[in-house]
């Protein structure tokens, strides 16, 4: 056996190693006693204890902008916004589970009516006078916890709406409205439906579960330790003593204002240092928080999966950050996609692509702009705006032209053979090309859309 | 019934199945994109039979992802749904 091939082989079956019944069976003999007494109905009631803190703990984490802007805040506004954020979700809690008895209009448009009234929340807030008293902070501070809500309260109605909350208790829902095992605005592992359709039920899945969930752990170090060298190596940034032998490329941040007077090789590095930096934290971040709900037995899907690696743009968006890419899918993609253009298949699946990676994409760094939700500072967010929608409206046209080719070679002959690797790599680089030029107008910069433009445009010689 | 039914889904799958994966391999309630049958996206084109050739309102009945990921839940939603 050659080299080669030994080395490929170590490396599938350490790949493979959650998989391996004898790895399992050992992992089954060390954690015996622990798996037997880790059951199910236990598993949760410990993420439950979990979320009863991050209960207390992350309204006043999200609420810290709203301290910035309305001080001083006082141990009362903190108080007010835990218990008016667990009022909410007790309430959503209780449309779901009477979801059958809501009203007709309600019923058919769950989410409207739970985004109209976050809205109406956010619409109190301008309304009430910048007085820096409890009531006008503690009203900031319940606009941002809910913000954070938000997208776990719409899994939450959604499983109503799909007869789902038979047999579940509000605890159960606890864990991943106020997730132990972290996460951001996005719901890591959607909600509980997608959390019980992937639970270890005996001991041997919980083993397996958990042997997943510590190669993620170990990956997310890896992961760690490439973007501590990353930041010394390539941006020469002071975080390890190889920092003086770096490339000095700058961040994509820092050129875009200078517009077309970027250095073209500069602004190039640039950008596919940066494209690979940000999937290589979403990965380090989403392995943390997907390997510890694996610990639990929560065997889902991890976050990123090689995403640098996709050889079409749709692949890459559907590996790159899942759960983000689900929750588009879940509340823009599919209720579009079955209510518009039912006749028309191109037009419907354009309809609902731009649905979800433009508006939706939009719609929900929109929830998560502190400064607007909080001041209504419209002129402060158009610069911000225009570059975002920007970026979605590309990112959806070509996810969309993506899908199609997909669906093309899907149906032809051609597809019996894979691609050659000269083709492959062509289509990988494709994608890291498009990435990193739409990211142009995702990145959060102070420069201007036009200034964008100059060094978009500059990157292919034109000034 | 659901034995006619069953063969209209069968012919229909395997004119969006990956080339690589003989449908007979996959057990009626294996899951069709993890079993590497299909893609995700070919969800799409479920749906669109379906509405298709047994005019199943998704809009109406809400479409649930997880019931299309099988031939046994696609055989009971149109039990169920199929005008």
């Amino acid at each position: 056996m050659s080299l080669a091939a030994g080395f490929s082989g170590t490396a599938r079956r350490l790949r493979q190693l959650h998989e391996d019944p004898a790895v399992v069976a050992r992992w089954q003999a060390w954690t015996g006693p622990l798996l037997s007494r880790l059951t199910p109905p236990r598993r949760r009631a410990l993420l439950a204890l979990g979320a009863l803190y991050v209960v207390v703990r992350r309204p006043l984490k999200e609420m810290a902008p709203a301290v910035d802007v309305r001080a001083p805040a006082g141990p009362l506004a903190g108080a007010l916004v835990v218990l008016l954020c667990l009022v909410v979700v007790a309430a959503v809690y209780l449309a779901a589970r009477r979801f059958a008895s809501l009203p007709a209009t309600v019923r058919r448009r769950p989410q409207l009516w739970l985004h109209g009234g976050f809205w109406a929340i956010v619409v109190l807030g301008w309304l009430v006078p910048d007085s820096g008293s409890v009531v006008a902070l503690a009203l900031s501070g319940l606009v941002l916890a809910l913000a954070f809500l938000l997208w776990r309260m719409g899994y939450l109605l959604l499983s109503g709406q799909r007869g789902r909350m038979a047999g579940t208790r509000f605890s159960d829902h606890l864990l991943y409205l106020y997730p132990a095992y972290g996460g951001s605005g996005v719901p890591y592992g959607k909600g509980l439906d997608h959390l019980a359709r992937h639970e270890a039920t005996s001991e041997e899945t919980l083993a397996r579960s958990q042997l997943a969930g510590l190669k993620l752990l170990a990956l997310a170090a890896i992961y760690h330790g490439l973007l501590a060298l990353m930041a010394g190596l390539v941006y020469a940034e002071s975080r390890g003593p190889w920092s003086v032998y770096g490339l000095r490329v700058p961040r994509v941040e820092a050129l875009l204002p200078l517009g077309a007077r970027a250095p073209w090789a500069t602004a190039w590095s640039a950008l596919y240092a940066g494209l690979v930096w940000d999937v290589l934290k979403l990965a380090a971040r989403g392995h943390e928080v997907i390997g510890v709900l694996r610990l639990f037995g929560f065997n889902v899907f991890r976050n990123t999966y090689k995403p640098l690696l996709a050889p079409s743009l749709v692949e890459f968006w559907n590996r790159y950050y899942y759960y983000f890419k689900e929750m588009l899918v879940d509340f823009f993609f599919f209720p579009t996609y079955v209510r518009c253009f039912r006749g028309r298949p191109a037009l419907r699946m354009l309809a609902a692509t731009l649905a979800a990676a433009e508006f939706g994409n939009l719609y929900y760094h929109i929830v998560f702009n502190d400064t607007f939700l909080l001041t209504l500072d419209l002129a402060g967010l158009r610069p911000w705006l225009e570059a975002r929608a920007f970026y979605c409206l590309l990112l959806g046209l070509g996810v969309y032209v993506s899908m199609r080719r997909e669906q093309q070679r899907r149906g032809a002959a051609a597809a019996a053979t894979p691609a050659s690797m000269p083709t492959r790599i062509r289509r990988i680089a494709g994608v890291w090309t498009f990435l990193a030029l739409i990211g142009i107008w995702a990145d959060a910069s102070s420069a201007t859309f036009g200034q964008r433009v100059e060094f978009f445009v500059s990157l292919f010689g034109l000034r | 019934m659901r034995q006619r039914h069953r063969e209209r889904v069968l012919d229909f799958l395997r004119t969006i199945q990956k080339p690589d994966r003989p449908l007979d391999t996959v057990a009626e309630t294996d899951s069709l994109v993890e079993s590497g049958l299909i893609d995700s996206r070919a969800l799409l084109e479920i749906v669109a039979f379906l509405e298709e050739q047994y005019r199943i309102d998704f809009a109406a009945v809400g479409l649930e992802p997880e019931q299309l990921t099988s031939v046994s839940g696609i055989l009971d939603l149109i039990e169920r749904e199929a005008r």
